[in-house]
Order: structure tokens, then C-alpha cells, then sequence
């Protein structure tokens, strides 16, 4: 049976992965739901409620900060732009991350005799 | 539907805060973007709406965070419906009772201006003031609204009769005072065959009643409850706040009857005023800080 990506798991880390996008650039929310979609190669589709409660919890910590575009056709974006504090909470959550695939690793395998 | 009605009716049950408003606005940029794009991948106009719109998921959630459920439609629901529980009769009564009110008001203003004394007044008053108040008072109580049952007919009854003998009271006693010139304590005095048990019958009244309230007001009040106690955070500190206020109130009207007696009515309002000014600092001494 081909394997299954794990929602449940990726939704824990709705924070980090939003961090992660807006790491080098400022995005507005429809283009932040796009990199998502496309990096996960279309596999999974991250609602747009897990991510504006996202954004807004991040907003609220001072994580990031937001900012309306000056759009001159169509609608008007909101961009939202990563704090040093974001950036500090992004790096803590990959230590974090990797730290606890190691364990998890180890603990998912068959035990040895 | 456009992605504009859309997105109003997903959050019609939230209070339009500005905070909300911004949000509607970002959210709509990202349906209408979004229908775009998948339309300009081969998709039609409708199936990119039912896609997007799906993709959306429990949206209105978010607007937990940033506004709260709508309050108005609770105070809409409590004025507007009270039309539904008046009869014409009621209404009549009602309107009668308002009239005569005004009418005593302005006999006895007229009356107290040419004769001079207050003994003129106080009697068009005892008449025209007491009788549509108590008229006011058992169609008040036998009146059934959106967020209480009505009071039975005899009950209601029985608290006019305490209410007009408390008023006749009330009347005797400043008969006594400024017509009969007898002074305080014989007007004092006089307290005692009406005010007294008909105050002591109205409490025994109050205290036997039951709560009347509508089902969705008793939650409602319950749900206020679980908020004011989020907002004092434990209870030892709501009960020091409940015996704050108590000795402020009990001080500030002790404070009231003292100056009035002292200084007459024209200074001694400044002690229930400086009560009020107290309580606001308390409240907010004791309301939870963020």
C-alpha cells in the first residue's frame, strides 16, 4: 500500500512550516497556502482555517507582524513579515524537531533482541 | 453568491470589530485569488467557488480569536419581542397610566406654584403620582417579556398592596415633616404603621419569589458567570471585592443620611457620587490585568 502523509502530524507544526515560508521574504496568505501546497507536491492540502489561526496566534506572540500591500489591480494582500522573536522560535522548533525525530526514530523501530 | 456575501454570511454571528472587518477583507483578497488561479488551470467558475470556499474549512474559528459571538441579537431579541406580549389592552393601560402620571406631575407643579406650600402638591401627587405608579408596577410584574414568564395575578396583587401602602407611607411621613410642621421625630414616627410592614411584607414578598427567568437567560447568566469568574481569577479574591464594595456602599450611604441630616441634600449626594468614583477604582483594582 503507498504510504500516507500524516495530517495530524503536520498540523502540530503548522507554526514552524509558516515560519519556515516567510524565512527570507515577506508573503501574504494566499501565496504562503500556495508554497505549502506546492512543497508538499500537492499531497496535502493545509486548510486555510489551520493557517489564518496560524497567522493570527503568530501576530498575536509578536512572531510576526503584517502589513497591506499597495496593490494597485485587484484585491489587496496582506503580507505578513517575520519578528526576530519568529525567528528565534523558528530556529528553537527545528533544535526541537530534530531533536525528537531521533528519539522517535529509535523508538519506531523494531526492538532488537 | 458572491465571494463578498459569502464570506458576510460565514460571519454574520460575529460583531463587526474593525479587527474583523480587516480580516473579511484579507480573506476575500485570498477566495477571489484563489477562484483565479484555479480557473485560469481549466477549472469553471462554480466548481473553483465549491473549491475554494471547501478549502476554506472552519474559517469562522478564527473569528473566535479576534471578535466576539454577536450581542446584539440577544438585545434585539429582549426589546423586539416584547411587541409580541402586548395585547392592545395591556398596551392601553400602559399609555393610561402615563398619563395620568403626567397629569398628577402637572397638577401638582402647577398647584405648588400658586399656592405656595407643598401640602398642595403632595396630595394631587398621592392620587395622580401613586395610582399609575402602582399601575405601573402590576403591569410591569404581570407582564411577560422575552426574558421572563409573567407573575401570577394575586402575587402581583399582593405586592401593589405592599408597594401602595409603602407609598402612602412615603407620603405621610413628608405630610407630617413640611405640613404639619411637627418635626423629625413625630414624622419619624409615622414611619412605623405603614412603611415599616409594608417593607417588611415586600422583602418577605422578594425573598419567597422564584426565578422567573426564560431558559436562554438562566444560560445566558450562567455563561456571564464562568466569564466574571475568568475575569477575577480565583474566588477568595472575588469574595474580598464583594466585601470591598459592601463597606464602601454601607459607608458611603451611612455617609449619605449623616450629611443630609447635617448639611440638607445639596452636599450630601457628593458622598454616593464619591461611592461610584470608589467602586470604578476597586473594580478596576481588581480586575485580572492581561
Amino acid at each position: 500500500m503507498a504510504p500516507k502523509l500524516s495530517s495530524d502530524l503536520l498540523r502540530g507544526h503548522t507554526d514552524t512550516i509558516v515560519l519556515g515560508v516567510l524565512m527570507n521574504a515577506d508573503r501574504y496568505g494566499l501565496e504562503i497556502y500556495n508554497r505549502i501546497l506546492a512543497r508538499t507536491g500537492e499531497q496535502y492540502e493545509m486548510k486555510a482555517d489551520t493557517l489564518y489561526s496560524s497567522y493570527k496566534r503568530l501576530e498575536r506572540d509578536g512572531c510576526v507582524t503584517s502589513y497591506w500591500g499597495d496593490e494597485t489591480q485587484g484585491a489587496r494582500r496582506k503580507y505578513y513579515r517575520i519578528t526576530d522573536r519568529g525567528r528565534e522560535l523558528y530556529r528553537q522548533n527545528l533544535l526541537d524537531w530534530e531533536f525528537t525525530l531521533k528519539i522517535l526514530d529509535n523508538l519506531l523501530k523494531e526492538e532488537k533482541r | 453568491m458572491n465571494t463578498h456575501e459569502y464570506i458576510d454570511s460565514l460571519f454574520a454571528d460575529y460583531q463587526e470589530t474593525s479587527a474583523l472587518a480587516d480580516f473579511k477583507e484579507e480573506l476575500k483578497g485570498f477566495l477571489d485569488e484563489r477562484i483565479k488561479n484555479l480557473v485560469k488551470g481549466g477549472m469553471d467558475e462554480n466548481n473553483a467557488f465549491e473549491r475554494a470556499t471547501g478549502e476554506l474549512g472552519d474559517i469562522s474559528a478564527v473569528a473566535e480569536e479576534i471578535s466576539r459571538k454577536k450581542k446584539q441579537e440577544v438585545l434585539g431579541e429582549m426589546y423586539l419581542k416584547t411587541r409580541h406580549y402586548m395585547t392592545t389592552r395591556r398596551t392601553a393601560l400602559y399609555v393610561l397610566c402615563g398619563a395620568a402620571l403626567g397629569f398628577g406631575v402637572i397638577v401638582a407643579a402647577v398647584s405648588g406654584f400658586f399656592s405656595g406650600d407643598a401640602n398642595a402638591p403632595l396630595g394631587s401627587l398621592l392620587i395622580f403620582g401613586g395610582i399609575p405608579i402602582l399601575g405601573f408596577l402590576f403591569l410591569w410584574l404581570t407582564q411577560e417579556t422575552a426574558v421572563r414568564e409573567a407573575m401570577g395575578l394575586r402575587r402581583a396583587l399582593l405586592y401593589v398592596a405592599a408597594g401602595g401602602v409603602f407609598l402612602f407611607g412615603v407620603f405621610t411621613f413628608l405630610f407630617t415633616y413640611f405640613e404639619d410642621g411637627s418635626g423629625l421625630p413625630y414624622a419619624v414616627a409615622t414611619l412605623i404603621p405603614f412603611v415599616l410592614p409594608s417593607s417588611a411584607f415586600g422583602a418577605f414578598l422578594l425573598l419567597t419569589e422564584k426565578d422567573r427567568s426564560k431558559p436562554w437567560v438562566a444560560r445566558q447568566r450562567e455563561e456571564h458567570i464562568k466569564r466574571s469568574s475568568g475575569r477575577f481569577g480565583d474566588p477568595a479574591q472575588e469574595e474580598r471585592f464583594g466585601l470591598f464594595s459592601g463597606a464602601l456602599w454601607i459607608t458611603a450611604i451611612a455617609a449619605f443620611i449623616l450629611l443630609t441630616i447635617l448639611f440638607g441634600v445639596k452636599f450630601s449626594w457628593l458622598a454616593l457620587a464619591a461611592a461610584l468614583v470608589g467602586q470604578m477604582l476597586v473594580t478596576a483594582a481588581f480586575t485580572k490585568s492581561e
